[in-house]
């Protein structure tokens, strides 16, 4: 879990670089005015690349923080 | 069961990770990431029909890495009105415009994305509204700038089933549309700024079946996957910002140049020929000859005796011919020896020169003591690996277009080496010098499309004022300044003509007569050629001094060592030199001096 948390805090830095990493474990779509549309499926990607998944594209409006994005991988996906 | 191909390749050590391919979304967003800020900007617009997503980025990292001392920035026009997008970059004159198109953007009937009808009823209106679609694509095409390169590519994608005919079966209007694309390449090719990604090619490095992600066209409008978007922005960036070509290649000669080995066999013992199955020797001498006649410089180094191999040569079905080969290092000498003899010949550096042989070993050796130079091995009875290898060298060397200076480049490598000969034969310089009956001619009229200045001004390293490449945007742009002024010089003497083998660029203000460009082929050294083109512009701007913009770079000791000679001391930044001061330390001159475009500048 912890692993899968720093992976993921690693993706997030690919696409938020200017998010440290305190802001990016409490990061929400609402919060982050560069989240946007493109930002949401650019992240989707990376997340596929790095955990070697597919996400279900009809989940994506839900995962709109980071701990549910983590939730979803972890719980979802079985990835640990 | 045949061996898998693979050829052995040493290639030049990367200082850094620039070079690694963005192969993914990660990669891509690490290499732009990682990018130095503040560097010149190297301004590039993406054109697409659709939402350019991943390919953005991707073709940004890909430049990225091409031009690591620029800073690549990315503008996307407005998708969905591709001719506008373009018409809009015309305007803005960035560096490169790059665009990409599918079918859907040329009529929306070929995409998934809009609801119309499909089937033989719409059939010949689909032909004629992509017809119109081309042709509105080029008119957009013709307003770019010719400072502005462009990249295209045509639709990658397979059509949608709109036509009635089953998949196996090409039909007469998706053969239709082929050939109006074709037509269209074929068009836009011609423009010389413009170039076409080869689907062929892109078939290789992204298979058909792998391009279209309907997931990502159907719910976000991007209507490729990431390898497809990642292969398609390889390819469009190696037009926008294409590498330099390779110079020169040495080969070996047993089993490399031809089959066998001369010195056990005899020249009629060897063999190149379908007939004896080692045709792949054959057409690697067909391409060195194809390479020599574009201007690349060609040498032998063998561990052989020189007497049988000069027999060899002199067979009548060779097909390269013996005199585009120059020099010969044919001796029992290590190879590294005869690498750095060649390279000082002609006077290049490594890391433009090629070496093929069939010994790893020979690879080795001279690879360590030569570490730039690329080093392949031929490789052999494996015709897979061979032909890989034939179209790879092609890729090393290939340019767009062949000039004049292309083509005498090795008899003027030779005229060199013969000056150089008589001057180790101990004849007196001066005698040397007023004896080569030389002519220096000074075109003041050139312009931004004189392509050789172009080319000279970005590859030269020796004789080069501050190291400064620029783009064909930035060129025209600097020659476009208040009192801009380009000199481009040409030479020839009695051993033969030279071409156009310096540039000069600078600036005519009140305050003074400024050289902000400076270059000369190392091919022209040592004829005092630097000397008479400076005392051309005393004489022509009556300045009381020029100010020159010199950088120490790695390489440009020579035109320091020049610098030094008029200044007394060793030059870093802006070195002056006063009127007087040169006319001191200019040495005697010989040249006849011509000028073109005295007369229109008064």
């Amino acid at each position: 879990m912890a692993d899968v948390e720093t992976r993921l805090v690693g993706c997030f830095q690919s696409v938020f670089p200017q998010l440290s990493e305190a802001d990016i474990r409490i990061a929400s779509q609402e919060k982050i005015e560069q989240w946007d549309s493109v930002a949401a499926i650019t992240l989707v990607n990376v997340i596929e690349e790095e955990f070697n998944t597919q996400i279900d594209y009809d989940r994506l409006p839900e995962l709109d923080t980071f701990g549910k994005v983590l939730e979803y991988l972890t719980v979802d996906r079985g990835i640990d | 069961m045949r061996s898998t191909p693979r050829c052995l390749r040493i290639a030049p050590q990367q200082a850094d990770g620039s070079r690694r391919k963005p192969t993914n979304i990660t990669e891509a967003l690490s290499i732009l990431r990682s990018r130095n800020a503040g560097r010149e900007p190297f301004n590039i617009v993406l054109a697409c029909g659709f939402t350019p997503l991943h390919l953005k980025t991707l073709v940004q990292a890909y430049l990225q890495r091409a031009l690591p001392d620029r800073d690549v920035e990315l503008n996307t026009g407005l998708f969905g009105s591709l001719a506008e997008t373009i018409a809009d970059a015309a305007l803005q004159r960035p560096h490169a415009v790059l665009v990409a198109f599918e079918w859907a953007d040329l009529d929306p009937r070929l995409g998934y994305r809009e609801a119309q009808a499909w089937g033989h009823k719409v059939s010949t209106s689909v032909v004629d509204v992509c017809r119109e679609g081309l042709d509105r694509l080029v008119r957009s095409l013709e307003a770019v700038p010719a400072t502005t390169k462009v990249a295209i590519s045509t639709p990658t994608l397979s059509l949608p089933p709109v036509f009635n005919v089953p998949g196996w079966s090409s039909g007469v209007h998706e053969l239709a549309l082929e050939e109006l694309v074709a037509a269209f390449a074929v068009r836009v090719s011609r423009m010389t700024n413009c170039a076409v990604v080869n689907q062929r090619w892109l078939a290789q490095h992204s298979p058909q079946t792998a391009r279209h992600d309907a997931e990502a066209d159907l719910r976000f409008g991007f209507p490729y996957s990431v390898s497809h978007a990642s292969a398609l922005a390889d390819g469009l960036s190696r037009l926008a910002a294409p590498r330099a070509a390779k110079k020169g290649l040495i080969t070996d000669l047993d089993d490399t140049l031809w089959h066998g080995l001369v010195g056990e066999t005899g020249p009629e013992g060897i063999s190149w020929d379908l007939a004896s199955n080692q045709q792949l020797h054959g057409l690697y001498q067909s391409l060195l000859q194809a390479l020599a006649d574009a201007g690349v410089l060609l040498a032998i180094a063998s561990k052989n005796d020189r007497e049988v191999v000069d027999q060899a040569l002199q067979r009548s079905d060779l097909r390269v011919a013996p005199t585009a080969i120059f020099p010969l290092e044919v001796h029992w000498q290590p190879k590294s020896a005869s690498v750095a003899r060649i390279l000082d010949l002609w006077n290049i550096s490594a890391d433009a020169v090629v070496f093929v042989d069939d010994s790893p070993l020979e690879l080795a050796e001279v690879s360590a003591a030569h570490p730039g130079i690329e080093c392949i091995q031929f490789p052999q009875r494996d015709n897979t690996a061979g032909v890989k290898l034939l179209s790879y060298l092609r890729d090393l060397f290939a340019r767009g277009e062949v000039s004049y200076e292309d083509s005498i480049r090795l008899d003027s490598i030779r005229s060199a080496a013969a000056l150089r000969d008589d001057r180790a034969e101990g004849a007196d310089q001066e005698s040397l010098l007023a004896g080569l009956e030389a002519t220096v001619e000074i075109d003041f009229r050139a312009g931004s499309s004189d392509r050789r200045a172009f080319e000279l001004v970005n590859k030269t390293n020796q004789f080069n004022l501050n190291g400064r490449r620029f783009q064909e945007a930035d060129w025209a742009a600097t020659l476009g300044q208040a009192g801009a002024w380009l000199a481009v010089v040409s030479y020839k003497d009695k051993f033969g003509a030279l071409g156009k083998i310096a540039v000069m660029q600078g600036r005519a203000l009140q305050s003074g007569l400024y050289i902000d460009t400076w270059v000369m082929s190392c091919r022209a050294f040592s004829r005092r050629i630097e000397y008479a083109v400076l005392a051309e512009l005393f004489r022509r701007y009556a300045p009381s001094e020029v100010v020159l913009d010199v950088a120490v770079t790695a390489k440009n000791g020579p035109l320091r060592t020049f610098v030094k000679s008029l200044t007394g001391t060793e030059p870093q930044g802006t070195c002056v030199t006063a009127r007087e001061r040169f006319d001191a330390a200019c040495p005697t001159l010989y040249h006849r001096v011509i000028l073109t475009g005295e007369a229109q500048d008064g």
